[in-house]
């Protein structure tokens, strides 16, 4: 059978990401997801695919799904929960839009949800290092804020950057957080601010780490849109893979995963890079967001910082890169980072406040990432009205 | 009873990998995987153990000041990529009062210690970990 079903996000919902004390995983659900429930009315759920990385190890859950569907009155909806560490948002779109585009469900939600700080920072590092080749890199004390920094500094000798230079990506991205009411960091950094922050490992500084947050975003997809105006249709999606083990690399500042996962996003869309206009990357830290850029080739190798301090990257321009202020700005909500980078890329292509002024951006692209180029995912959204 | 927070049997079968850098190499092609796996690029799954030198070149690193919990008493800790015949294995750099003074392309050598324990009477899980050659 020839199969020409579409899927659109027809609803999007997010919770700020913040210190949720009051709130637990339940909690942070039913606010994101009763949002886009109340947004597509009698539209029959087929099923909720859940994003979260970490519920075992900070909440003694597992079989989240069924938790959290049956908090929110959906006793026999499946609720599937998918586990791909700080990349778990983008497979999850992956595996709902796979079902409403093989025709199995009309309509699927997708939630992310995170509580980063049920525990103490310690506890949290130790939950984070489980992205890691846990048996060869977290037993000896290894962490992903280790590997960044490995890779920022290979980056910096590569390209003969100093520190200061790659500071440009915290402070534009507390820029554009300052104009967003959704994001966590919502004040503007100085150079002075980034320089004085605290080294978390050398090079790398506080200021480059998207700070963790509590929080829980949501889509629904649908095999049509619910309304004839600002109708966001998912085009192309991709997945890559690229190894493990950090000493298997040859390089530290290309990552493939995401190279592969964008070109297959692309092809499927029949678009190429020159037309996109939109991008939000996975910028857990700043090296890894500009990586990220140019490993998708939006950017030539090297150059993000420069363009980045020139305002080449800001509204206005061909491209724009995270105009949301990218995690860095939203918040690093785990398992549920990829969908605050989704909720915004809906919001900034149907130009809702505050992305009001990016004009007629067609052509979006989302890429989430798990771990140091171990699963990525890239997600080609388009304005269809 | 101690409560026990590391595990026995998950540490014990990586003896050969944690206390003698025991990677393996594809009978075939003759490719060296650290850590090992099951199956060669060549697509070749039979291999032999292949203990990797115990000298070598850093090739990276970091100075790690927020770590793990079971590493807090450890901190900071060094973090190094170390080249060791070809193959690239990250861990520990130790015996360095002064990171300022390390660079990419220093000799390097394995030396074996403790990683971790388990409060006072428990468990204590030890491998390799590495050192400058020269005073650092």
């Amino acid at each position: 059978m020839f199969n020409t079903t579409e899927v659109y996000i027809v609803a999007h919902s997010l919770v700020s990401g913040g210190r949720h004390y009051e709130k637990g995983l339940k909690e942070l659900f039913a606010e994101a997801f009763l949002k886009v429930l109340d947004q597509v009315g009698n539209s029959n759920l087929g099923a909720v695919y859940v994003a979260n990385a970490f519920s075992e190890v900070l909440q003694d859950q597992s079989v989240l799904g069924a938790f959290l569907s049956d908090y929110v009155g959906l006793r026999r909806t499946p609720a599937i929960r998918i586990e791909s560490g700080d990349g778990s948002s983008g497979v999850a779109i992956l595996e709902a839009y796979n079902m409403v585009k093989a025709g199995v469900y009309d309509c699927v939600a997708v939630v992310g949800v995170e509580k980063m700080h049920d525990v103490t920072s310690i506890k949290l590092n130790k939950a984070l290092a489980t992205i890691t080749d846990y048996e060869y890199e977290g037993f000896f004390g290894i962490t992903p804020a280790a590997q960044a920094a490995m890779a920022m500094r290979e980056y910096m000798l590569k390209y003969g950057y100093d520190y200061e230079d790659l500071a440009s990506w915290p402070i534009k991205m507390h820029e554009r957080g300052s104009k967003n009411p959704y994001a966590y960091m919502r004040k503007q950094a100085t150079l002075k601010d980034v320089l004085e922050s605290e080294v978390i490992a050398d090079p790398l500084r506080l200021y480059d780490a998207a700070p963790a947050v509590d929080g829980s975003a949501a889509v629904v997809l649908c095999n049509k849109p619910l309304r004839s105006d600002a109708v966001v249709r998912i085009d192309g999606i991709g997945i890559g893979a690229y190894g493990t083990y950090m000493g298997q690399r040859d390089t530290l500042t290309e990552l493939l995963s995401v190279k592969d996962a964008v070109n297959m996003a692309l092809g499927m869309a029949h678009s190429s890079i020159g037309d996109v206009n939109l991008v939000e990357v996975h910028d857990t830290y700043s090296i890894l967001g500009i990586l990220a850029l140019e490993s998708m080739g939006f950017v030539r190798p090297g150059e993000t910082p420069r363009l980045l301090s020139t305002g080449a990257l800001d509204a206005g321009n061909k491209l724009v890169v995270n105009a949301s202020g990218g995690l860095k700005s939203m918040g690093f909500p785990g398992g549920a980072s990829g969908m605050y980078e989704i909720v915004s890329m809906v919001m900034e292509l149907t130009n809702q406040k505050p992305f009001d002024s990016l004009g007629n951006a067609g052509l979006g692209v989302v890429q989430d990432m798990a771990g140091f180029d171990l699963v990525s995912t890239a997600i080609v959204l388009r304005r269809v009205t | 009873m101690v409560e026990q927070k590391l595990s026995v049997p998950r540490y014990w079968r990586r003896t050969p990998q944690y206390y003698r850098l025991e990677g393996v190499q594809c009978v075939k092609c003759g490719r060296v995987y650290y850590p090992p796996r099951a199956v060669c690029e060549c697509g070749s799954r039979e291999f032999k153990p292949y203990p990797l030198p115990s000298t070598g070149k850093l090739l990276n690193f970091t100075v790690l000041y927020s770590v793990p919990a079971e590493f807090e008493k450890m901190k900071p800790l060094i973090i190094g990529i170390v080249d060791l015949g070809g193959v690239r294995v990250i861990g520990q750099i130790v015996d360095c009062m002064n990171p300022e003074k390390l660079n990419p392309g220093m000799e390097v050598e394995v030396v074996f210690r403790t990683v971790k324990m388990d409060g006072t009477y428990g468990l204590i899980n030890y491998g390799y970990k590495f050192r400058p050659i020269e005073n650092c």
